[in-house]
């Protein structure tokens, strides 16, 4: 492969339609495709069904009115409380939710990046993920542009039949239309490196139609070839890579930056109810033409003082971390 | 160490309730845990310190024997990353649970019934329009399931020490079989493990052999056996409760100076 696939974040952006089956990368609020996500609630993106988790770059989506439905394992914003927008959709029963898992994701990504078409586990037995009163698949499949990307059924119940284990569930192969995913650093072909927890990462970019990359940094091709033991996405998966230096804030980067408390803490605060999420967005979205406006608006010193310190790759408290 | 105790009042419920989780690790000195967010992480960072400086931390985001340096904000912070064995994905931080490797599993949760199971979903109303909707299954399900036993640590209220849980997260003694939902216990369906103990706010509950019903062991300091009884949403059995040790001057300030001085986990 010769070819860059270097685009900008609205034409990255666009590839995504609307109905897509979609997972951001990273976690909780670590590595999170926070530019990315803003761009998807500038461009509108509508009916979005969204997979994994619900912490900031998902949320925002959620705020944004750009996902419909949710089936994963995780819808907090750890210690600055559970993901807003998420919490009062669902409680106002406006969204879509279907529990699964963590394992189970992690077992349907597995199968979807060996091509399987189920796993079998033991992860929910004797819990209520498998009741199904609460099984909104179907609903969720209503959702998605293209239904055939969920499975027909949450699960099938069985004895296993090779080690005695007693009850066991089939868990379908999590399918996916695009994955986006922020990383430190991918070459210009799409070769990717992740410093720190991979999350579902490599996994989620191996089950999609659609890979976008957002990276920190992107080097020359030959550059991340030189150890490809290091490397955690194959550029054979990457369909756009897009330059987006800090494209996480407010979250953190291993080895980058932390994560800038005062403005998770005012994120968590105005979006309790929509209007005070659509006031964030008119100031930190729409009010930007693009990353780089919202990057102007934070200022140099704000951002300064997040970049994270050698060996740690955060800043520890001790070193003027944190507050 | 020295053994000078803390006043009573000196410090909050929640502290004393962190203190007690780290006493109790000491039972899982170098044994291997899977962690969960929030005040275990707390308590396990002063467990490490004071009572099991060998015990092997597992985290849901990868991390294998993770040794962070400063206290972690959420369970993907970059600070457990810095010195830990192994850093992969999820995927690999979950897995040494299917594969029977943890001992104990560690968790908060929002509501805890008299079996031991426990709820992280939703509080109130249905699924689809919860009074409270809360942060899922995440890892608290699988520590349920695979871990060869699990710790839960919450506060101590009636509306969370239940009867019976709204939402069935994380299994404990008598759990659900389906396609009915009837409730049979646990290793009918399979399941090893089971929760050794629930260490709450206001002392430390554990389960009888024979039914498997939640009874109070040990009450903390300052807190009597009515107001427990008060607080509890079940008619919970203290008749063999006796009181717990009192709490340290020095758990207390490794909480404060060391371990959260900034008071990130709202302790006090």
């Amino acid at each position: 492969m010769k070819t860059s696939k270097v685009v900008s974040l609205k034409e990255a952006i666009q590839e995504v339609r609307d109905g897509d089956v979609i997972l951001t990368g990273g976690i909780v609020e670590n590595r999170r495709p926070v530019a990315a996500s803003m761009e998807m609630v500038r461009q509108k993106k509508k009916n979005l069904v969204l997979i994994g988790t619900c912490s900031l770059s998902d949320d925002i989506l959620v705020g944004g009115g750009c996902v419909e439905a949710y089936r994963g394992c995780y819808t907090s914003n750890g210690a600055f409380g559970i993901s807003p927008n998420m919490k009062r959709r669902t409680e106002e029963g406006t969204i879509i939710t279907d529990e699964i898992g963590h394992i189970d994701y992690c077992l349907g990504l597995m199968a979807g990046q060996a091509g399987l078409p189920f796993v079998a586990s033991k992860t929910d037995i004797g819990t209520d993920v498998l009741n199904p009163a609460y099984d909104n698949l179907s609903k969720t499949a209503e959702v998605a542009r293209d239904k055939t990307m969920l499975p027909n059924k949450k699960y099938v119940l069985m004895e296993d039949p090779f080690f005695g284990m007693g009850t066991i569930q089939l868990l379908p192969a999590i399918k996916l239309d695009v994955c986006i995913c922020h990383v430190q650093m991918a070459g210009e072909e799409g070769t990717v490196r992740i410093d720190g927890s991979l999350t579902f990462d490599h996994l989620g970019a191996l089950c999609a139609k659609k890979v976008i990359i957002t990276a920190e940094q992107i080097v020359p091709e030959s550059y991340i070839r030189q150890d490809p033991n290091r490397n955690c996405i194959p550029c054979t998966s990457v369909d756009m890579v897009v330059e987006v230096p800090w494209g996480a804030h407010p979250g953190q980067v291993y080895n980058c930056y932390d994560m800038d408390i005062p403005f998770l803490q005012e994120y968590a605060k105005m979006c309790a109810t929509q209007e005070g999420f659509d006031k964030w967005a008119a100031q930190w979205i729409f009010n930007q033409n693009g990353h780089w406006d919202y990057l102007d608006k934070l200022g140099v010193s704000r951002l300064e003082k997040l970049r994270a310190l050698p060996p740690y790759g955060y800043v520890p408290r001790n070193k003027g971390g944190v507050k | 160490m020295t053994k000078e105790y803390a006043k009573i009042g000196e410090y909050s419920a929640v502290e004393a309730m962190v203190c007690h989780s780290a006493r109790f690790l000491a039972n899982f000195d170098g044994k291997k845990g899977l962690i969960g967010t929030g005040l275990p992480l707390v308590a396990s960072q002063l467990a490490k310190k004071l009572y099991s400086p060998n015990m092997i931390i597992f985290i849901e985001t990868g991390q294998a024997d993770a040794n962070p340096q400063e206290l972690a904000i959420s369970i993907m912070d970059s600070r457990l990353t810095y010195g830990s064995s192994w850093q992969m994905g999820d995927p690999e931080g979950l897995y040494p649970l299917s594969r029977n490797e943890i001992d104990f599993g560690f968790i908060g949760g929002a509501q805890i019934d008299k079996y031991g199971n426990v709820n992280s979903t939703f509080i109130g109303g249905d699924y689809n329009k919860p009074a409270k909707r809360l942060a899922g299954t995440a890892g608290a399900v699988d520590i349920g399931v695979f871990a060869k036993t699990t710790v839960i640590l919450m506060a101590h209220q009636k509306r969370r020490v239940c009867e019976f849980v709204d939402y069935l997260t994380t299994p404990g003694w008598m759990v659900k079989k389906w396609p009915e939902g009837t409730l049979v216990r646990r290793e009918e369906l399979g399941l090893q493990g089971g929760p050794s103990c629930f260490i709450s706010s206001m002392g430390i509950c554990k389960f009888n052999d024979d039914d498997k019903v939640m009874y109070l062991d040990k009450y903390f300091p300052g807190i009597t056996l009515e107001q427990i009884k008060e607080n509890t949403g079940f008619d919970i059995d203290v008749s063999r409760a006796d009181e717990a040790d009192h709490i340290l001057v020095d758990e207390i300030r490794l909480l404060r100076e060391e371990i959260d001085p900034l008071n990130i986990y709202k302790m006090r």
